[in-house]
């Protein structure tokens, strides 16, 4: 992973389409649409209601996944290995069935966004004390 | 189900880390990430280009692209979790890259010597785009080196744009790198606020 002949793990080989698109169509039914719109960085943590019986293997993991902390989209996909447009799908319908919520709201001020940036700032200095950042 | 602490309150922020293929992105996103990086899947339909236009067919193409993902959080001095998406290589797919730098603070264009520019069109996307970019050169060991005044050149790019050496397998040196890239989001929102002011 670290070598310097560039063996970004997400270009090393060409991506197997037809199998990706498989997996897609079994674990939504063939449908490619979520009806909420999710982008990769939404963040969903446990609904109010638990999970009715017999839902698909995939949808329960994704439950339990949001259950144990709160996860943004991309990482539920990654961790699932199955491809984001199949994740929005499932994630949509749990979401209708009160499994799973948006649990923070997504509004930003021009002020809460420089609050926001002086913690990164400050967290990322405190775990790395021996980071140095390049002025300006 | 068992319960783990819930980090309900940390505020979360995206970065993207982009540039060409072999660049180091996967490597600088783990060196950092509380989570091995995840590589994730998505599926994209294209309209292709059609080699049967003639008889007005038009074939949708299906194509899958990959992206890095990895996070980092904390409860002090404020809860914050931070995501951080890998782009694939090539701004091919733009409509993707969209996507992925959608809700983004800002981004790092990460960059090898030997092949500067592999690098350009992430650059030239980001500035099109208007989000605040850093550039920073992943030091390959045995490469000829470069100065910073020659790189700056080849990727004529506005000079506040920042751009430092590093090493994508430091943490330490990669934490540097998004602490400057932050830095420069903040830099660049309060001249922005003082230009609306005056």
């Amino acid at each position: 992973m670290n070598s310097p002949t560039g063996q970004d793990s997400l270009e090393a080989e060409a991506l197997d389409d037809t199998a990706t698109i498989v997996r897609l169509y079994a674990v939504t039914d063939g449908r490619t649409r979520a009806r909420h719109h999710l982008a990769l960085h939404t963040v969903l943590g446990p609904g109010r209601r638990s999970p009715r019986p017999g839902l698909a293997e995939e949808s329960v993991r994704i439950v339990e996944l949001c259950g144990q902390r709160h996860r943004p989209l991309a990482e539920l996909a990654g961790t699932l290995a199955l491809p984001v447009t199949a994740v929005s799908v499932l994630v949509s319908d749990l979401i209708d069935a009160g499994a799973l919520a948006f649990p923070i709201p997504d509004r930003r001020s021009e002020d809460s966004d420089l609050q926001l940036l002086h913690a990164i700032t400050a967290g990322l200095k405190r775990r790395h004390p021996n980071a140095t950042a390049k002025a300006g | 189900m068992t319960q783990f602490p819930q980090p309900a309150t940390r505020a979360t922020a995206k970065l993207v880390i982009a540039g060409g293929f072999g660049v180091g992105k996967t490597t600088a996103i783990g060196a950092v990430s509380d989570i091995t990086p995840l590589r994730t899947e998505e599926v994209l339909t294209t309209q292709s280009t059609a080699t049967d236009s003639l008889r007005g067919i038009e074939d949708k193409t299906t194509t899958t692209v990959a992206f890095d993902f990895g996070r980092v959080g904390w409860d002090v001095p404020d809860p914050v979790e931070l995501y951080l998406f890998g782009t694939p290589g090539q701004p091919r797919f733009w409509s993707f890259w969209h996507d992925l730098s959608e809700g983004a603070l800002g981004a790092v264009v990460l960059a090898d010597t030997r092949r500067l520019e592999s690098s350009f069109p992430a650059a030239d996307f980001f500035e099109q785009l208007g989000l605040p970019f850093v550039i920073a050169i992943n030091r390959f060991p045995g490469t000829t080196p470069r100065t910073a005044v020659e790189i700056r050149e080849a990727f004529d790019v506005d000079e506040q744009v920042p751009l430092m050496f590093c090493d994508a397998r430091n943490a330490d040196s990669v934490a540097g790198v998004l602490i400057t890239l932050v830095q420069h989001i903040a830099n660049t929102k309060s001249a922005n606020s003082a230009l609306l002011d005056a």
